[in-house]
């Protein structure tokens, strides 16, 4: 125990040896727009939920044009991102089970752009509503695969 | 044990790879297997299973136009040459008693944009003619020179608003624009009116008005009028609050302007006609989309006073359509299958029953159907002018193609054909509203000019 504490001091001090560079170059650019994407995915599979239990057609409007809003701002983000690695910009690592799981995310996101778009009822339900709470799961369990790899690399285990 | 922190720069790859599988998704979706249109024709059309699509199928025919002395084709015996051309998008027909020709130039309003997909339909649609400008016009046509052109060619009536039918009921002309019923004063002989329109009634409008093109028929006592109301939207996509009154055939009171609803549940009924033999109440429709290249055929149908047809809930009969929630049981048990059906994606747009005696006399007493064509089926279906023989106020028969040759072989479309009329003398006149030309087709006789080369 008393070791484990020893190597994980070691640990934040090395890091804060990267931290001021890190800092003064603040957060890229297209983690922001991914969270702004994100955010959308996740507000359209609630006008989902809401126009199953309830469907008024406005609730189906609500969701497409926020599923379409995600993929603009998911473009907006690869364009961000290829300018970041141009930049030399420092990732945060580790970067790949982001990328793949934000691209899984994104893709499964422009399906159900497509199925969102057919006409009634079945523009949502049933397969609409599966797709945005997919695109919701394998985001969630991105970010927190992300996070826990992050946190192993920090503490160094 | 740390890696050392070095950014990584070979991502492109992988990100490439998604791009690419999106993209052969997007032409999975192309993927359709059209069947025999033949099979769809008639009292009992074959019906395939309701398909649903990530990116339904658009084939548009790409518009040419028509060269100098190309025309459309017809079968030996009958010609056909351009009575008139140059118009702005042709979209019906009326003839008046005196002979006069009115054509109605008009393109409906412009479409609100509700999803990201009215933007990219929109863009679609304008490759096949669908957005040249609203003219909002109804030019008139008098007599025949000896090329067989007009002898006059008049603005009958200006500044409509996306008008369609045509109706004289004595010195009363109605124009049925998208959103009201007008009336005009009109003397035997006018070739312009400039008098003001009396409104006789609303029809529902804008803001959507998806289906806009209102038909209009007389009573044969002149003391009614039918009109055609069409749907605004697809299947109910727009909310069922929004098809209030539409998708019906309205009978409007012409003393009072009352209406009632004479039918309902018929998509998009224009082609209203009077069958000659029994004098009921004909219509065509324009079926629903995207639920396959063969799912649901136009079709030709008497009318029955208080009838129900299926739109949206169900389609020929008791099929019903997934897409609607909530369904109506109630409705759909009497709902009326049609008694003709056209095949699917043709678009019929324009009925003319043929009383005349110009044509040959087995098209007297059946109807010419103008198919303005599909942009949702490949193989491209419709683009054509049938005919369906009668027999005791019954078809009686496969429909007959009369007027070919708007699509050529590399599916390039030099014209669509619309709104049908016969003219005093029996010709059979068709709206063209991409060629922006009304053709006129006749017996070829001994002695009449030939026929234009084709």
């Amino acid at each position: 125990m008393q070791q484990h504490t020893t190597i994980t001091e070691a640990t934040f001090l090395r890091d804060a040896d990267l931290r001021p560079i890190r800092k003064r170059r603040g957060r890229p650019t297209h983690r922001i727009l991914v969270s702004f994407s994100a955010a959308y995915f996740a507000a359209a599979f609630v006008t989902d939920i809401v126009y199953w239990q309830m469907p008024d057609v406005v609730w189906e409007r609500f969701s497409i044009w926020l599923i379409a809003a995600g993929l603009v701002m998911a473009g907006l983000a690869a364009v961000a991102y290829v300018i970041d690695l141009a930049g030399h910009r420092r990732m945060e690592r580790p970067v790949w089970p982001r990328v793949v799981g934000y691209g899984l995310a994104v893709l499964l996101a422009l399906i159900n752009a497509f199925v969102h778009s057919r006409d009634g009822y079945t523009a949502v339900v049933p397969t609409g509503l599966m797709l945005s709470g997919l695109v919701v799961a394998v985001l969630l369990v991105t970010a927190s695969v992300a996070a826990a790899l992050a946190n192993r690399h920090r503490i160094g285990a | 044990m740390h890696a050392p922190r070095i950014p990584r720069s070979t991502k492109l790859p992988r990100v490439a790879a998604i791009l690419v599988a999106v993209a052969g998704l997007g032409l999975a979706g192309c993927d359709d297997h059209a069947g025999d249109p033949k099979v769809q024709i008639g009292a009992n059309p074959v019906l395939p299973e309701v398909q649903q699509y990530l990116m339904p199928p658009m084939r548009i025919a790409e518009v040419v136009g028509w060269g100098k002395d190309e025309a459309p084709s017809v079968p030996q015996g009958l010609q056909v040459h351009a009575l008139a051309t140059g118009f702005q998008h042709p979209r019906s027909l009326y003839v008046l008693p005196n002979g006069d020709v009115l054509v109605v130039e008009s393109n409906g309003p412009k479409a609100p944009v509700y999803r990201p997909k009215d933007i990219i339909t929109g863009w679609v649609q304008s490759f096949a003619g669908a957005k040249a400008e609203d003219a909002n016009r109804i030019t008139l046509l008098r007599g025949t020179k000896a090329d067989g052109t007009p002898e006059l060619r008049t603005v009958f009536l200006d500044h409509l608003d996306s008008p369609f039918g045509v109706a004289l009921i004595g010195h009363d002309l109605y124009v049925a624009n998208t959103d009201a019923i007008v009336r005009y004063p009109y003397q035997d002989g006018q070739t312009s009116i400039t008098a003001a329109g009396t409104k006789l009634t609303d029809l529902p409008g804008g803001p959507i008005d998806h289906h806009w093109t209102k038909a209009l028929l007389a009573s044969p006592d002149g003391s009614k009028l039918y009109v055609g109301v069409g749907s605004n939207s697809n299947v109910g996509e727009n909310g069922i609050g929004a098809e209030y009154e539409r998708a019906a055939i309205w009978e409007v009171d012409r003393a009072s302007g009352a209406h009632r609803i004479f039918a309902s549940g018929v998509r998009n009924p224009t082609g209203l006609q009077w069958e000659p033999e029994t004098g009921k109440l004909w219509a065509i429709a324009n079926e629903r989309d995207e639920i396959g290249p063969d799912l649901v055929p136009d079709y030709l149908t008497s009318v029955q006073d208080g009838g129900f047809y299926g739109w949206p809930y169900s389609y020929y009969g008791q099929h019903l359509d997934p897409r609607i929630v909530p369904q109506r049981p109630d409705l759909v048990a009497t709902a009326i299958k049609p008694d003709y059906a056209l095949s699917s994606h043709v678009a019929p747009l324009g009925v003319a029953m043929y009383t005349g005696t110009d044509l040959p006399a087995n098209y007297r007493g059946g109807a010419f159907v103008g198919e303005h064509g599909s942009w949702n089926r490949t193989p491209l279906n419709g683009y054509k002018v049938v005919f369906v023989p009668f027999s005791g106020g019954r078809p009686s028969g496969p429909p007959q193609d009369v007027v070919t040759g708007f699509l050529d072989a590399n599916n390039h479309a030099h014209g669509r054909p619309v709104g049908l009329a016969v003219d005093r003398t029996g010709g059979l006149l068709i709206a063209d509203d991409v060629g922006n030309t009304v053709w006129r087709v006749s017996s070829l006789r001994p002695g009449s000019s030939p026929k234009p080369a084709s």
